[in-house]
């Protein structure tokens, strides 16, 4: 499963649906359930998966998945190094 | 010009103002709403396609069998079906009723076992979450799609229904005292209440749309709360669409640029929103404002939870504006007391009584409190967009209204110069941004979790939200703590119940505090939570 691919199914396991398909330019307007409340699980999720810690400052300039998912491989790189 | 309400031919229905009396009265090629989604694609609707998209919502009820008192809901994001729904609903007498877009499923079950809701409308992607509720709904006959293509005997397409209805209806004369809206609002404890009213209601909604938010003609007018909130209902669709007036509303999520950037190109020149918005604009830079021009909108006004002097000190600084800090309830159906533009703006207040009810702050042995003294809020009833019962729950209703005067649950004082100010509830509801959460709610949601062996949830301030949920837990034998099961309490809460009615705060503890009795006892969670001196605590079981 390749690092999108798992992103997705944390997608899938905070809002409880298997249905859930990602795109690089989804927002949270387009994943129902997505506010501001369950983003603090969202991101809680993919930190513990991924054993990685997102400052608040990159939290901050997320505008879609994609740049979540940049930021994720960033620092998945760094924690390889 | 300022718009008057004046009932017609003893017509009392909400809908039939909103849209058929707009158009008789001219305003048939007036924007009712500009609809503005999440991508910031607009689209105008005159009161001419508002009358015609909710007749034709009325006819595809009637066809699936919706008759008078019959109870539909809708749960749907802000998107215009919302608002055809909610009007054609009413047109044909069935009771209207609008679900919030991120309840879960106990939430849902709860509410629309409840009030044995008949058909509920909703889209595709929050269809799951209706049917994981399905096998306890046996009332509920029909899901509608707004977006699907689904035709089943349960779930059906509502454009295809549609497609085949009239745009022509023939609203039925409506009696003052017909139901028209239920809304749900939890207590402090029990499962939540619907609290029903009726179509008279439109007196007062349309009075203090008039005569408190000072709307007009001219007005381009937005509301930013959800119609599952009673602001959503009774100020984002029946008190100004009853007087004529456009409103803007928008699909997508808070973010202060896009928000200021509406204000600006809207031209909006009244806008009602919430403590908790105010407070996350005040975070921003206030550079940020200087980018926007919003010359045209002249009063903003606040209504959920208490305003604190600091938004109106800030909100002066950035937009040389003041905040009117409006209070109502759910079973109040409208504005009782509020700062607004015609009287002396007293901060830090409520404000004071809206000319047409009669406030009053009672003892709790049923006398009036001296100025100065706090004491229960009460409002004389009745007025007309008092709520009329809580459904299944005649008897709740019947404690709360007491000697002719309905009891808030808030409590409040009344000072020399008749303002009123809110001291805080005499029950254990949480009021976190604005909505109310019943601590009996998360409590058992949090039980159903293996792991958990006792809960008990609080409220707790907080700077941006007014007061924060917060949970204590006690854990089963053999399990620990760990961060794990923390991500998993949260995920399991926010989809059975609500992102909103989710912990900010987890603690774990070894005895949740109980008095002999077994009631758990809040307050001395309260004040350990707080660091401060329980009090007496020697009705505890130790």
């Amino acid at each position: 499963m390749g690092t999108f691919d798992e992103l997705n199914a944390i997608f899938c396991k905070v809002f409880y649906d298997d249905d859930i398909k990602i795109s690089r330019e989804n927002t949270a307007d387009d994943i129902e359930g997505w506010d501001s409340l369950s983003h603090l699980n969202l991101v809680v999720a993919i930190e513990k998966h991924f054993s990685i810690k997102f400052t608040n400052a990159e939290i901050a300039k997320w505008k879609n998945i994609g740049e979540m998912y940049d930021s994720l491989l960033l620092l998945i790189e760094k924690k390889g190094k | 010009m300022t718009p008057r309400f004046e009932i017609v031919n003893n017509q009392y229905n909400i809908a039939y103002y909103c849209t058929r009396h707009q158009c008789l009265k001219g305003n048939a090629e007036k924007t009712a709403f500009r609809w503005i989604d999440h991508k910031g694609e607009r689209a105008n609707y005159t009161f001419r396609q508002l009358d015609a998209e909710s007749n034709k919502m009325a006819n595809a009820l009637l066809q699936l069998g919706i008759k008078k008192d019959d109870v539909v809901f809708t749960f749907l994001p802000k998107m215009p079906e919302q608002f055809f729904a909610f009007l054609g609903i009413l047109k044909i007498q069935a009771i209207a009723g609008a679900l919030f877009s991120n309840f879960g499923e106990e939430a849902l079950a709860d509410r629309l076992g409840d009030c044995r809701a008949k058909i509920v409308i909703t889209k595709k992607s929050m269809l799951k979450k209706l049917l994981r509720a399905l096998p306890l709904l046996d009332n509920l006959e029909t899901i509608l799609v707004v977006d699907g293509d689904e035709n089943d005997e349960k779930i059906m397409s509502l454009p295809a229904l549609l497609e085949k209805s009239s745009d022509s209806f023939e609203i039925p004369l409506t009696s003052p005292d017909t139901p028209s809206v239920l809304h749900y609002t939890s207590g402090s404890t029990g499962k939540p209440k619907g609290v029903q009213h009726v179509h008279k209601s439109i007196l007062t909604q349309s009075y203090t749309a008039i005569n408190v938010l000072t709307l007009n003609d001219e007005d381009v007018y937005w509301c930013t709360a959800d119609q599952g909130w009673v602001t959503g209902i009774s100020y984002g669709i029946i008190g100004p669409w009853s007087i004529g007036v456009t409103q803007v509303h928008y699909g997508g999520a808070y973010n202060a640029e896009t928000w200021m950037k509406l204000l600006e190109e809207e031209g909006i020149s009244k806008w009602y929103t919430a403590p908790t918005a105010l407070r996350m604009l005040m975070r921003e830079d206030k550079n940020m404002y200087k980018k926007f021009s919003l010359k045209k909108l002249q009063h903003i006004f606040s209504v959920g939870e208490p305003l604190n002097p600091e938004i109106n000190a800030w909100a002066m600084d950035v937009w040389g504006k003041e905040v009117y800090d409006t209070w109502f309830q759910t079973e109040t159906g409208s504005i009782m007391i509020c700062n607004r533009p015609a009287i002396k703006v007293k901060h830090a207040t409520m404000g004071k009584p809206v000319d047409i009810i009669n406030a009053a702050i009672i003892s709790d042995d049923g006398k009036p409190c001296l100025t100065g003294e706090t004491g229960n809020l009460c409002i004389k009833a009745p007025w007309d967009s008092m709520f009329v019962d809580y459904l299944n729950n005649t008897g709740v209703y019947n404690e709360k209204i007491k000697n002719g005067y309905y009891y808030s649950g808030d409590l409040a004082f009344c000072d020399p110069e008749g303002y009123y100010h809110f001291v805080g509830r005499n029950d254990d509801v949480i009021n976190t941004a604005g909505h109310l959460i019943s601590p009996f709610e998360v409590e058992s949601s949090l039980l159903e979790i293996p792991e958990i062996a006792e809960s008990a949830v609080i409220g707790a301030p907080d700077d941006i939200l007014f007061e924060k949920v917060v949970a204590f837990i006690r854990l089963k034998n053999g399990i620990t703590w760990s961060d794990d099961l923390e991500l998993k309490i949260r995920i399991f809460l926010s989809n059975r119940l609500s992102s909103i009615a989710t912990p900010q705060d987890i603690r774990i503890i070894e005895e949740i505090p109980k008095n002999k009795s077994g009631k758990i006892m809040r307050r001395v969670l309260k004040a350990w939570y707080k660091g401060e001196d329980p009090g007496d605590i020697s009705t505890m079981e130790i």
